[in-house]
């Protein structure tokens, strides 16, 4: 890499939120960055432009999509009682799974030492929605409502089987840990167009399935190889809600300003006499924190929101960390153009107990998702907004554990999935790919994990190919090494 | 296909820049003049390997055109008629005409926006007109020591290194700096060799020593100090993926920690960086290796492991090898052995062959490869302190003596079973009391303090010396578990209890349980109101009314009735009331099954009983042989073991000497056992007795396996020495063998990077062909070879890079030299940039003086916000909840120790860029935001330190604010506050001051944060308005950086 380019990359890198371009220190760089005020202006249409810290040539073509929402199911959302509706199955009830289905394939070792493969037929009544004519399980009748606005795409697969593996493998490209998660790369790639909140945004709501949950990982959202600023920011819901946000007891704002009054004078005449260009940025960074220590307050506090926009989103939606919430806030960000935000719902993991656990969770997420989308849409930000749901894997259609009509278990399935997207660069109305009788394999249009998340970053205006980071003498990508693209079915 | 390319467009205003910036000190245009030679390792290679080598390279898989450009002899050959290179002829060489070519089909490499610049064809042009020479890769061949450039006297020059540094600044018209004040000279030193600060004492010691080598003295002392290897050690432990968690799904908590610890004494005890690889690659294979070596073979053991429900054994297996393989490439080789898992390597001439021939050295460990979620995954070893070694030694003497004592009681007692061999009882029902002055042996009780036994005359007692007794509002209880003798219940047994209701205080309701593993066999007497268990069911079974007051009332609960099936065990009981006084006594069950703990006076009798219990006896292998013999069938010998085991532990006119004596010799070995539990262990490595077999995997899957290999080192490296043994000890002996070109290299530049901030390398993890060039490649093979030729003495090498004029020069720089060299690779100027997450908090803790300096030990958990392992965790990890430690010798630690969970690791760590240790790095980036200022000005840890340095600063300083903030500042900066920065920060002072004087709960409030609590003599408002000062100063720039 020449050696200019890498310098200015470095320099912009270097600025979490981007138009901190205060005290760059040289001012030919500063003339490199576009002018925000004349992009406002429209005058960009069409043409890629370089957001404040992302780097040059990107996005690499107008993008449809500024930003996204990525409503994460961890634990594997069961497809068969939710999406791919497999009426032949009530007469294969309690009957093994043809060898000429599962071919040997190979399972997790919870199931594979099974003597039988008895299949377990979805206990819920599905139904047509929409012009689309996409069937959604009883669990939906909110998402049901707007399956016009979604593409539905139950085709996706992968290989990892087990959860750690799965879920690192589709957050960050790779089934081991040491990659950097998606909304990290997108940060580095687009950077921020907010200079007062994160670019990548976290949340973790709580869920009311079964409690003893799969684990996440900080590395989910983690910067990898990438510089550690591009991570995620978990926004909580149980002290700051940025780590460290508050003054100290027995601080108040007047002696923070007065404190970084003096920080900043002593750290300009350092800067006179070092001329080192990172202490200007420092010096930038210390203010963005004090306006973090303002804004972030401002995006927490609900008290804004109309009767009608909460009623949207459920009774759910006042308690703090719930689903509803988050997808609640999600909305608040993406209005103040936060490039990502990713929320993890943990309890997906129906190894038992389906009838027990699903509706709840299904119960969690089912307004909220809709209300999300319907709140974008009549905001006009979907048209620029992607939200995408769904899980690591799926599961099996046969059953682990006991077996009634009423009830069953399934173990992790890996080969098809059902997931959707809805919103900027995206194809509304559509059920994409198709699996066999059994939900067992694709047979029409399947859609490798790498090939969606390629499919995201096309709607981002990144061409997946061209999105690398040199590490260990590889030029490391979110979508792995073989050739995957994005899916043009989807995109509209 | 090909694989991807970096992002390299260019936007016009970029190219426009070209000229302002090209003056830079890396090859640019003006290296494409024909007249200059051309240096194919820096100026052709790299552009080849870019571009040319993912299709011509040294993957056979992706090869296309079967063209290689990697090697001259392919590039030259002819290819019927032409050739893609002829030396000296450009317009000839077909490889010209392709990256030139208009013609889009023809036009190298295909993909249009990885087309070659205009500078670099003109590069390739003048090369392959000047003959087109190859060099091997420069990495590849092994370091001779250049001479270091000879330089007219210069007297900013110290040591070799400065040779080298200057003669390339003066081939750039660039000149070095002057020295760093004294001042920040002592700080940087300070900080790079033992990564904490310098006290004005120790500053000011420095400013009056006059002998001209005050200087290097004060380094000879620094690497002696033992916060030497502590600081060299965290650097390690990144490399060494170090983590206190397994890392994947459950993460639970692994005992590791004295691998920790053995990195911190190798680098205090100087161990040389050979010997250093070599006891962490194959510490287990040297002759009688100390248990120290085996420690340090944790190195392979440190990466992240699963346990994870569904894995698949085998892939698993793969997975730990493959990491133990790509880190020893990264670590001690610096090449990216990993590419070659899956295909050849498309850049190096690493073949896949060569990387499971890698992999067989690392694949024969004694162990599973699942982890077991436990904490001791082995194999392990385990590390006593001494003061353990010599508790155990003295349990092991005395469990000998009780076992002599115990066999002579035995053979002592007078008993000849000849006697009563005949003596068949028979077999009738009877009670078996099992809970009457005391739990039944092995018992777990739900408390201590639950369980109260009482004795007359205060209280009445139905059999034995005592009853147990409780008085209770409400629901109540005392229960225990895990009776190592449990109720064996046969068909038809009833179980038993004595109760005794207090007529002036009953209870409204009493419950017997019984635990059989769970708590779901219970029965009750009196009102329904506990509300255990489902009622009108097994688990909640309604006895009828409550027995009378005043007296003894036996309670019988025949064992079906509250579900317990014949052949259970019953090791538990819980006594439960509702209200009342309630006394209990002789619990048990009436039966004709023989119990564990039954005494006989007869030998037959014992045997006869053993015998219908069959595989319940609990019987030892040889001795249940023994008793289903016929008696005649008995020898000699083993009628006396028969003998000697009943009268040991069953022969009842016995019992009073022997059981006393076994009472004893169980509690020394309960003693013992909990010692061993409490003794560290740690992970090592144990190799298998034969070798596990290697294949080539396909594509990296670990169920397509393909030709078995052998071990054996990459085929374009050296071989292993002669005489080496083919296994891990081998290797380590030919990496550290002075025919490996990489070692040393990747080592000093490791050593490099982290005193100047970036490597000679700048990619210290790749010194393959995608590796940046180094910056000074004399310099560097210098280095490495005055490295090995000094016994790979790391702190001899630390002290040449610290000592050098190069490393004394101020970090000062100026716009035109951020223009020239804005990352300082020429190094025109010292060292600067921002401290790494340890020096920086640990840097606080010292300062304030609440640094609690003790080495070692089990990771400590210093407070961190709430909810960041909740917010992950599996439900049921062993590390799903975070509870910070408390006291100072826990909270104020070095950073080194802070417990390290690797999916959510500390936050005061991970937002200064330290690595989550999932795996293994070995350069950490330095970004600067926000988050880093809120951390540094909020955490209650750095607020705890500022009131720690405000009180300090009270304690040592003089009375006025100006002797105060000077001692302040100097203990922050090392240096004394010029006076605008005086004005500044006094001004600050009274403003604050004078706030808190109108609020001093505000004051109280401030100064509370934190573990420790401030000296009350202190006035709150001045403490309070000093803290924010120190705040202030712990937040500068110059504080943050090393400058």
């Amino acid at each position: 890499m020449d050696p200019i380019l890498e310098r200015i990359q470095t320099m912009t890198r270097r600025h979490f939120f981007g138009r901190g371009a205060v005290g760059l220190g040289t001012a030919a760089l500063a003339s490199l960055l576009p002018d925000r005020a004349a992009r406002a202006t429209g005058a960009d249409q069409g043409r890629p432009a370089v957001s404040p810290g992302g780097l040059p040539g990107l996005p690499h073509f107008a993008p449809k999509a500024k930003r996204a929402i990525y409503l994460f199911m961890s634990g594997g959302p069961s497809q068969l009682d939710m999406f791919d509706y497999k009426p032949t199955m009530n007469e294969w009830f309690d009957k093994d799974l043809p060898e000429s289905i599962r071919k040997g394939q190979r399972l997790t070792t919870m199931t594979s030492g099974q003597t039988r493969f008895p299949i377990a037929p979805s206990r819920y009544e599905f139904a047509q929605h929409g012009n689309s004519g996409a069937w959604v399980s009883e669990l939906l009748p909110h998402t049901a409502k707007m399956v016009d606005d979604l593409a539905i795409v139950k085709s996706i697969n992968t290989e990892a089987i087990n959860h750690d593996p799965a879920i690192t493998y589709i957050c960050t490209g790779h089934q081991l840990p040491g990659r950097a998660s998606m909304g990290s790369w997108l940060g580095y790639g687009l950077g921020s167009m907010n200079e007062n909140l994160p670019s990548f945004v976290v949340m973790t709501p709580s869920w009311t399935g079964r409690q003893d949950a799969q684990a996440l990982y900080n590395r989910l959202w983690g910067s990898g190889f990438l510089p550690s600023k591009h991570q995620g920011v978990r926004l909580r819901t149980d002290g700051d809600a940025v780590l460290f946000l508050s003054d100290p007891p027995g601080v108040s704002s007047t002696h923070r300003r007065r404190m970084l009054d003096s920080l900043a004078t002593l750290n300009q005449k350092h800067f006179d006499e070092f001329a080192d260009p990172e202490t200007q940025a420092r010096i930038a960074q210390y203010e963005m924190a004090f306006r973090m220590q303002t804004s972030v307050p401002d995006l927490m506090n609900l008290a804004d929101e109309p009767k009608h926009i909460l009623d949207m989103y459920g009774p759910d939606v006042h308690k703090p960390g719930t689903f509803a919430y988050c997808a609640l806030m999600a909305r608040r960000l993406a209005e103040r153009d936060v490039r990502f935000v990713q929320l993890f719902h943990r309890g997906w993991d129906q190894h038992g107990n389906v009838a027990g656990d699903l509706p709840k969770q299904c119960k969690d997420i089912d307004q909220p998702s809709w209300a999300l989308v319907q709140d974008l849409k009549q905001r006009g930000l979907l048209d620029d907004t992607l939200v995408i749901w769904g899980g690591e894997f799926g599961r099996t259609i046969y059953c682990q554990g006991g077996l009634t009509r009423d009830n069953y278990g399934r173990d992790h399935h890996p080969r098809c999935f059902t997931v959707w997207m809805a919103g900027g660069g995206i194809k509304p109305g559509v059920v994409h790919g198709e699996t066999d009788e059994f939900s067992y394999n694709v047979v029409q249009d399947p859609v490798h994990i790498h090939e969606m998340n390629a499919t995201i970053l096309q709607c981002l205006g990144i061409d997946h190919k061209r999105l690398t980071y040199k590490f260990q003498g590889l030029d490391m990508r979110l979508t792995g090494v073989e050739d995957h693209g994005p899916v043009p079915a989807l995109l509209a | 296909m090909r694989p991807p390319k970096r992002a390299t467009t260019r936007s016009l205003v970029l190219a426009a820049c070209w000229a302002l910036f090209a003056a830079g000190p890396l090859p640019a245009a003006d290296d494409a003049n024909p007249g200059r030679r051309i240096d194919f390792g820096k100026q052709i290679r790299p552009i080849l390997s870019d571009a040319c080598f993912a299709c011509h390279g040294p993957d056979a898989a992706t090869r296309k055109a079967d063209l290689r450009l990697d090697l001259r002899d392919e590039a030259l050959a002819d290819r019927g008629g032409y050739s893609a290179i002829v030396p000296g002829d450009v317009e000839a060489s077909e490889l010209f005409y392709r990256i030139t070519s208009e013609d889009e089909f023809d036009r190298m490499p295909p993909e249009s926006h990885e087309a070659l610049t205009a500078e670099q064809i003109g590069l390739i042009r003048a090369w392959i007109a000047q003959g087109a020479e190859w060099e091997e890769h420069w990495a590849f061949v092994p370091p001779t020591k250049p001479e270091p450039p000879a330089l007219a006297d210069d007297p900013w020059v110290r040591n070799p290194i400065d040779h080298f540094i200057l003669d390339r600044l003066n081939q750039e018209g660039l000149e070095p700096s002057l020295e760093a004040t004294p001042e920040a000279l002592v700080r940087r030193v300070y900080l790079d060799l033992t990564g904490l600060p310098p006290t004005p004492a120790e500053v000011d010691a420095y400013l009056a020593d006059e002998r001209d080598d005050r200087y290097e003295q004060l380094v000879d002392r620094l690497l002696q100090s033992p916060r030497y290897g502590e600081h060299m050690a965290r650097f390690w432990l990144d490399a060494a993926r170090y983590g206190d968690t397994h890392g994947l799904h459950l993460d639970n908590y692994r005992e590791m920690w004295p691998y920790r610890d053995w990195v911190v004494d190798a680098f205090n005890r100087n161990l040389p960086y050979d010997q250093f690889v070599i006891e962490q690659l194959a510490g287990d294979l040297l002759p009688y290796p100390t248990r120290d070596q085996l420690i340090a073979t944790g190195f392979n053991r440190a990466h992240v492991t699963t346990s994870e429900g569904g894995s698949i054994e085998e892939e698993i297996y793969v997975r730990n090898v493959v990491e133990r393989v790509d880190a020893t490439g990264t670590v001690f080789m610096g090449l990216t052995v990993a590419c070659a898992r899956c295909h050849d390597h498309k850049f190096d001439p690493i073949s896949a062959k060569d990387y499971y021939s890698l992999f067989a050295f690392f694949n024969s460990i004694d162990g599973k490869p699942l982890d077991g979620n436990a904490k001791a995954h082995p194999p392990v070893i385990q590390v006593p302190s001494p003061e353990q070694e010599a508790e155990r030694a003295r349990l092991d003497e005395q469990i000998a003596a009780i076992s002599g004592r115990i066999s002579e009681a035995v053979s002592a007692i007078e008993y000849d079973p000849a006697g009563d061999e005949d003596r068949g009882e028979y077999v009738r029902r009877g009670d078996f009391v099992w809970v009457d002055d005391a739990l039944p042996p092995g018992a777990k009780p739900s408390a201590e303090a639950d369980w109260s036994f009482e004795a007359e005359p205060n209280h009445p007692v139905f059999l034995g010396e005592k009853a147990h007794v409780r008085s209770a509002e409400g629901q109540s209880q005392h229960f225990f578990t895990e009776a190592s003798q449990g109720l064996l219940v046969g068909e038809g047994d009833t179980l038993f209890a004595h109760v005794f209701l207090d007529p002036l205080n009953p209870p409204k309701e009493i419950m017997l349980q019984w635990n059989t593993g769970e708590w779901k066999h219970r029965a009750y007497w009196g009102e329904n109101l506990i509300d255990y268990g489902a009622d009108g069911t097994a688990e909640r079974f309604a006895k009828g009314p409550l027995p009378t007051t005043g007296e003894w009332v036996r309670l019988e609960v025949p064992a079906a009735e509250v579900g317990i099936a014949p052949g259970t065990t019953i090791t538990g009981m819980a006594f439960t009331q509702h209200g009342g006084t309630v006394r209990w006594d002789a619990a048990g069950l009436r039966t004709w099954t023989p119990q564990p703990g039954k005494t006989y006076t007869s030998l037959a009798a014992w045997v006869r009983d053993q015998k219908i219990l069959g595989d319940k006896s609990g019987l030892p292998g040889p001795i249940r042989a023994i008793v289903e013999k016929a008696p005649g069938d008995r020898s000699d010998d083993e009628a006396q073991q028969l003998r000697d085991h009943f009268v040991r532990f069953a022969y009842a006119p016995a019992r009073s000497t022997l059981s006393p004596l076994l009472d004893e010799l169980a509690s020394a070995e309960s003693a013992r056992k909990t010692l061993e539990e409490a003794i560290p262990t740690t992970l090592v490595w144990k190799e298998l007795a034969e070798p596990k077999p290697a294949f080539i995997l396909n594509r990296g899957e670990y169920e397509e396996r393909g030709e078995q290999v052998g071990r054996a080192t990459p085929e374009f490296l050296p071989e292993l020495p002669d005489g080496a043994p083919l296994d891990r000890m081998g290797l380590a002996l030919w990496l550290v063998d002075r025919s490996n070109p990489l070692t040393s290299r990747v080592a000093v530049n490791r050593l490099w990077q982290q005193v100047f901030g970036t490597g000679l390398v700048k990619t210290s993890e790749d010194f393959g062909s995608q590796g940046d060039p180094p910056s000074h490649e004399e310099l560097l093979d210098w280095l490495a070879v005055q490295f090995q030729d000094d016994g790979w003495d790391m702190k001899t090498f630390m002290k040449r890079m610290v000592t050098s004029a190069t490393y004394r020069q101020t970090s000062r720089t100026t716009p035109e030299l951020n223009t020239r060299d804005p990352k300082n690779v020429l190094l025109a100027r010292g060292p600067r940039f921002r401290l790494d997450a340890e020096t920086l908090r640990d840097q606080a803790l010292s300062v304030s003086d609440l640094l609690v300096e003790q080495i070692g030990g089990p990771g400590v958990k210093p407070p961190q916000p709430s909810g960041l392992w909740e917010a992950v965790g599996y439900t049921s990890s062993n590390t799903a909840k975070f509870k910070a430690d408390s006291g100072r010798d826990k909270v104020h630690r070095r950073s080194l120790y802070t417990f390290w969970k690797r999916t959510a690791p500390p936050p005061q760590m991970t937002t200064f860029d330290a690595p989550s240790r999932e795996s293994c790095t070995v350069r950490r980036e330095r970004t600067n935001t926000p988050l880093q200022a809120l951390l540094l000005l909020n955490d209650p840890q750095y607020v705890e330190a500022a009131r720690g340095l405000a009180e300090r600063t009270l304690r040592e300083a003089g009375p006025s604010a100006d002797e105060r903030l000077t001692h302040m500042f100097r203990l922050a900066t090392a240096r004394h506050p010029e006076s605008d920065e005086r004005q500044e920060l006094l001004a600050a002072f009274d403003e604050v001051l004078a706030s808190y004087r109108g609020e001093v709960e505000e004051a109280r409030a401030l100064i509370a944060v934190g573990e420790t609590q401030p000296d009350p003599a202190f006035d709150p408002a001045e403490l309070a308005a000093w803290t924010i000062i120190a705040n202030t100063l712990l937040n500068l720039d110059e504080v943050i950086v090393k400058g």
